[in-house]
């Protein structure tokens, strides 16, 4: 399961220094560097680039500006001036002067040949460490190539101000012949390009020689942060006798879709000498970017929700997975694992195609083989897909009259559940096409794939293809883009196309026109199929819809993964999410996506109401349908079950007789619906308290008893009234009463 | 739906006597807990009110659902 770890420690951009400091010979940090000045902080801001580049009166003057030729607004509008950003730290900062370390003096002692930059920043480092330092000049002035870029007059202060701490010996007009002249611990020769080298090869780091390190670098600056990182190198071998080069900035690995971050022309004067003023400087700051891989992050609604990025998710994730393993915050995850989607999108969005919904669904699984999943998150669902492969409302057949298929019909449990006329026209419509198109309606599995009940969703897939095999494996036609994912990703040999490209191919025309203008909603399980989209498309315009297209990569309405029971105020925040895309009305071609909207007030649409004139009125206006609650999606299963045998098959179909008649109010209707309680249930348990008489008596004379189903209890109050039973309420608890 | 009547009487339908309180266990995810719940006290019939299922006793099961 570690897997997922390397993974992301190989692949996972998130950590990646922005394009900006990985140009930076000095690797400035330049995201915190912007933070500070966002924040109008120039003092911290001018303390970190100090810390970073040694001498920043003079860096701040003479660098080329690596970072802008790297900066990735560049793309959109202009580099962000970090360079004219860091003059302005300079300007609004009153003290300047060098920090003071306090450490206990070493002993060891380090000469460096040449007082350039390279020099003269390892000697920064060092003597702020406490090391004797001695520095061999043979010309007559320090500073080296700096001096074609500015005055002496300019710059000498300068270093001298950075030094006022503590100091080091220099020796000028002195030329160095052989290094054994040298008495000192270690050695860096910062000679530059056309000064003596000593024998040794022309590359930056430690020398084959112990104690000897070389310098790197073309431009002054380049030089400067090469002496800087010596000194680092240097100690390190002072410390531990180690001769290691320098650790150097790395290219970044980083990669941003310009397209992600809108135009935002700078507001500033970008003339050479100008200095910002303070406003200027902080709203130049906040153009940056602060580039960082964080594309799931954006996307993914589980990451948003939780605010934590997939190395932070794995870690915690495999702490849930396997307690004790490891010493975390103690932050348990499992709650987390059965909030995803899987929906898609961060393999998506993902630069590097990391797929963080399949390692959440691998360990689902994990979890529940452990018997750690709570079983609450998926009783309802699973239930729910028991029902839809009963006998109360599942049918595999051939075509009525056929003794083979071309075609089967695999219109998925929640389309006939949301509205069993889209079926029964979209079956008609099927088999006036190709007569031998036969029927596969019932559920997928997919609500045990997503409980992780791998054979239990084995178990589903072996009675699909089993049908299909009988059938004569026939190419299948799928409604619902989730059956259609499930069949690619676990029944590869059953081929099959959505129901909208086979319409699309058809040329159909649709029974009516509409006058409308709606929002496509996409489901997430459509994302990777162009063809399908499409044909959607086409087919919605030969109604005359108006089409608005969502500015966003394709998402789930929040019903993947039936994370609802789960994570309730997830769900919630999803839906409300993404009913806020458009101000229209959806479009969509997916029941859930249908039903999920409406049940949340938000206007939406199945593609099958506008083709087969399914709730249009008589001014060609869609008319709002609202959502069925769970017991009237089992009722629209049953009936559907009856209807279709009855018209297309010419069987009569008894649906399963009710065992008691129950009397219940709207108002009760409606919380039982919100609590996910079944009358079904309610009516076993009122079945089991009259037949064994195990039930209190309230003082109005009203009943209440309980029973387990599954693994929930439900409690119910009731009276006897006339031939049935009169509910009063119900409730359901998870925990369960010991003995 | 409606307001418990808190102290209301409840009668036992099988044995016609009133309910008491008694320490009732509880399970759930691998805990057990438990708490005073009106019980039969021949047979043992139990009632619990939709406060305290909706209440403390919500509260417990999420809290366990997080462990
Ligand atoms: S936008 Fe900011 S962080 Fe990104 S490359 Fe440019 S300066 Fe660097
Ligand atoms: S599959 Fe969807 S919800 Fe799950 S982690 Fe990926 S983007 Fe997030
Ligand atoms: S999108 Fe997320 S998972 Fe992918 S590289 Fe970026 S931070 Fe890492
Ligand atoms: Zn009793």
């Amino acid at each position: 399961m570690r897997e997922f770890q390397k993974l992301l420690q190989q692949d996972c951009l998130r950590d990646e220094p922005p394009f900006c400091a990985s140009a930076c010979p000095f690797n400035l940090d330049i995201r915190d560097f912007i933070s500070k000045t966002q924040r109008g902080s120039f003092s911290t801001a001018f303390r970190l680039y100090q810390n970073t580049v040694g001498f920043p009166e003079i860096v701040a003057q003479i660098c080329p500006a690596y970072c802008q030729n790297v900066c990735i607004r560049q793309e959109r509008d202009e580099s962000i001036a970090l360079k004219k950003l860091e003059q302005a730290s300079i300007a609004y900062t009153k003290n300047k002067r060098p920090n003071r370390y306090h450490l206990p003096k070493k002993r060891q002692k380090v000469a460096i040949i040449g007082a350039g930059l390279a020099g003269l920043g390892c000697a920064l480092r060092l003597t702020a460490r406490k090391y004797e330092v001695v520095i061999y000049e043979k010309t007559g002035q320090i500073g080296g190539g700096l001096k074609d870029l500015m005055t002496e007059e300019e710059y000498l202060p300068l270093i001298e101000e950075q030094f006022i701490h503590d100091k080091y010996q220099l020796y000028l007009n002195q030329r160095i012949e052989t290094l054994d002249e040298l008495e000192a611990d270690a050695i860096f020769i910062a000679t530059g390009q056309s000064g003596d080298h000593f024998g040794f090869e022309n590359r930056e780091g430690a020398t084959e020689k112990k104690g000897v390190f070389f310098f790197g670098g073309q431009h002054p600056v380049e030089k400067l942060a090469s002496g800087l990182s010596m000194a680092a190198a240097i100690e390190g071998y002072l410390k531990s006798d180690v001769m290691r080069d320098p650790v150097k900035p790395e290219p970044t690995r980083l990669k941003m879709d310009p397209e992600s971050f809108p135009i935002q022309e700078p507001q500033i004067n970008l003339t050479e000498n100008a200095i910002l003023t303070q406003e200027e400087a902080i709203a130049e700051a906040k153009r940056c970017l602060k580039c960082q891989c964080d594309a799931c992050l954006r996307h993914c609604d589980l990451m948003k929700f939780y605010g934590k990025a997939p190395k932070r998710i794995e870690e915690e994730v495999e702490i849930t997975i396997h307690p004790g393993t490891l010493d975390g915050d103690g932050t348990v995850a499992t709650r987390l694992i059965a909030t995803c989607n899987h929906c898609d999108v961060c393999k998506i969005v993902c630069p590097q195609g990391i797929d963080t919904g399949l390692f959440l669904l691998q360990s689902h699984r994990a979890m529940e083989e452990k018997g750690a999943m709570p079983w609450v998150f998926h009783e309802f669902w699973l239930r729910d897909m028991e029902f839809s492969n009963s006998e109360d409302a599942k049918i595999y057949s051939l075509a009525p009259g056929s003794t083979k298929a071309n075609f089967m019909y695999v219109p998925g449990c929640r389309l006939g559940g949301s509205n069993p006329e889209y079926v029964k026209a979209s079956y008609d419509y099927l088999l006036k096409e190709e007569k031998d198109t036969s029927l596969l309606l019932s559920c997928c599995g997919a609500p045990a794939l997503w409980a992780g009940d791998i054979p239990l969703f084995d178990s589903v897939l072996a009675d699909i293809k089993e049908a299909w095999q009988s059938f004569g494996q026939p190419q299948a036609i799928f409604a619902c883009s989730t059956c259609q994912r499930i069949f690619k990703d676990h029944l590869p040999e059953i081929e099959g196309l959505s129901l909208y490209e086979f319409m699309d191919a058809k040329n159909f025309e649709p029974a009516g026109q509409v006058k409308e203008q709606l929002c496509v909603f996409d489901p997430c399980q459509a994302a990777g199929h162009a063809e399908m989209q499409k044909a959607v498309r086409n087919l919605a315009a030969k109604t005359g819809l108006i089409m608005e297209e969502k500015d966003d990569v394709i998402k789930c309405c929040g019903w993947g993964g039936q994370v609802q029971i789960a994570n309730p105020r997830y769900f919630d925040g999803v839906v409300k999410s993404r009913s806020a895309d458009s101000d229209l009305g959806f479009l969509t071609y997916c029941a859930n996506c249908r039903d999920v909207f409406n049940a949340d007030n938000k206007e939406a649409h199945h593609l099958l109401d506008l083709l087969f004139n399914l709730n249009i009125d008589e001014e060609n206006k869609l008319k709002r349908r609202k959502t069925p609650g769970p017991a009237l999606n089992r009722l629209h299963r049953r009936t559907l079950k009856r209807d279709l045998l009855e018209q297309f098959f010419g069987e009569r179909w008894e649906m399963k007789k009710r065992n008691l008649k129950l009397y219940i109010s709207d108002q009760l209707k409606k919380k039982l619906d919100k609590e996910m309680i079944l009358p079904e249930d309610l009516e076993e348990v009122i079945t089991q308290a009259e037949n064994s008489g195990a039930k209190v008596v309230h003082s109005d004379g009203a009943f209440s008893a309980y029973l387990i189903i599954g693994q929930m209890t439900y409690w119910v109050k009731y009276r006897i009234k006339d031939d049935g039973f009169l509910l009063e309420n119900a409730y359901c608890h998870r925990m369960s009463i010991g003995d | 739906m409606e307001k418990e009547k808190n102290n209301e009487e409840l009668i036992c339908f099988r044995c016609q006597i009133p309910l008491v309180l008694e320490k009732t266990f509880f399970n759930y995810l691998d805990h057990t807990f438990f708490t005073d719940i009106p019980t039969c006290p021949k047979c043992k019939q139990k009632y619990i009110p939709e406060s305290l299922v909706k209440g403390r006793m919500a509260e417990v099961e999420k809290e366990l659902e997080d462990k």
